[in-house]
């Protein structure tokens, strides 16, 4: 397969060009934790959970716990797995702490919470961004399910939200330079559970938005809209997502 | 936060209630009219006001605009979802110096736990 927007209607500047082109492939390759067939399968439920009746009524519903039922699936993934990818997907917004908690007791380890929600932010990020641009959605890439190391992480300890992570001050020598520039920030540390998985995340983020969110305006980065415009977008996507991180 | 940190560095004012979906006649940012149509289409997935919007970005705002546009908001699809999902709070130093903005948004008002 080659490069997924080689075909694109505009030109994408290469850093990003090749962190898209990186981040697909890697989004069908196992992971620490789970297997790449099961990966792909993520990145197919992420894209039908736009068609499930029950991710549109609890969507319309004052609370989403409200609204009892099954997802509408086109997968054979655990139930467990299909309510963290619709939810994420479809009312981010309103995820709490009891659900999380549910989630965990319905079988499902941390770790490969992490790891679905990386895989399901990836493929979410980069449809967005294709439906942008005018591009064809990408096609899921090719699954290749060599078996998942599932090494734990103990450096990790809960906090600062719901799941363990590595504080900057426990990292070991492999993983220091992941905070460079001071950036501590929680959401940067916030799926450092998995390590190798919030690298390659983050290399699709990075190119995409900015390495150094601290600079105030774009002296010498190369991007062809000013930095308030920028961080209009950002502000009013996060709103329109109902964050107020 | 940044938005207003831009401003304060570029010498603008900026809106920040447009941020929350208040129609804003008078915002001094370039295109806010147009960005904000356009990141509406594309979080409600509604291709063909996209691809109307589209054509008018690259024409006032060229291409590259459009890529980064487009990325800016692809990213902005990944980061609240990470940070809602795995409930990280806000730090400590940046609920300070946004006290204010985040009550003159209302902000607080609409956090659920």
């Amino acid at each position: 397969m080659g490069h997924i927007f080689e075909n694109a209607p505009v030109k994408i500047r290469e850093e990003l060009f090749n962190a898209i082109g990186l981040a697909h492939s890697k989004l069908g390759i196992s992971g620490d934790w789970i297997f790449g067939s099961d990966r792909v399968k993520i990145m197919a439920e992420v894209r039908s959970s736009q068609r499930c009746r029950l991710c549109s009524d609890s969507k319309k519903a004052i609370s989403p716990n409200s609204i009892i039922g099954n997802h509408d699936t086109i997968t054979d993934l655990p139930s467990s797995w299909i309510d963290i990818i619709h939810r994420v997907t479809s009312d981010s917004g309103r995820l709490s702490k009891r659900w999380f908690s549910d989630s965990i007791k319905r079988g499902l380890s941390e770790y490969e919470f992490i790891e679905i929600l990386s895989v399901c932010v990836q493929t979410i990020a980069i449809d967005v961004f294709a439906l942008g641009i005018g591009a064809e959605i990408p096609p899921l890439p090719k699954s290749q399910s060599n078996k998942p190391n599932r090494r734990k992480t103990p450096e990790a300890k809960m906090g600062p939200g719901w799941v363990s992570t590595i504080d900057p001050k426990d990292a070991d020598a492999d993983f220091l330079d992941f905070y460079n520039n001071e950036n501590h920030f929680y959401i940067r540390r916030s799926m450092t559970l998995l390590p190798n998985e919030t690298r390659r995340l983050w290399k699709l983020l990075d190119n995409l938005y900015l390495d150094d969110p601290r600079i105030d305006e774009l002296d010498g980065i190369e991007r062809g809209i000013s930095r308030a415009q920028m961080e209009f977008l950002a502000a009013r996507a996060s709103a329109l997502l109902g964050c107020f991180y | 936060m940044r938005l207003r940190v831009s401003g304060e560095h570029t010498g603008n004012s900026y809106d920040l209630y447009s941020v929350m979906g208040e129609i804003s006649i008078d915002n001094k940012l370039p295109n806010y009219h147009l960005l904000n149509s356009f990141i509406e289409a594309l979080q409600e997935k509604d291709p063909n006001r996209v691809s109307i919007l589209r054509k008018k970005i690259s024409h006032q705002m060229g291409d590259q605009a459009l890529v980064d546009i487009s990325a800016v908001i692809a990213a902005f699809n990944a980061f609240p979802r990470m940070a809602d999902a795995t409930g990280i709070p806000l730090e400590e130093e940046k609920k300070k110096i946004s006290e204010k903005m985040r009550a003159e948004l209302k902000i607080d008002q609409l956090i659920t736990t």
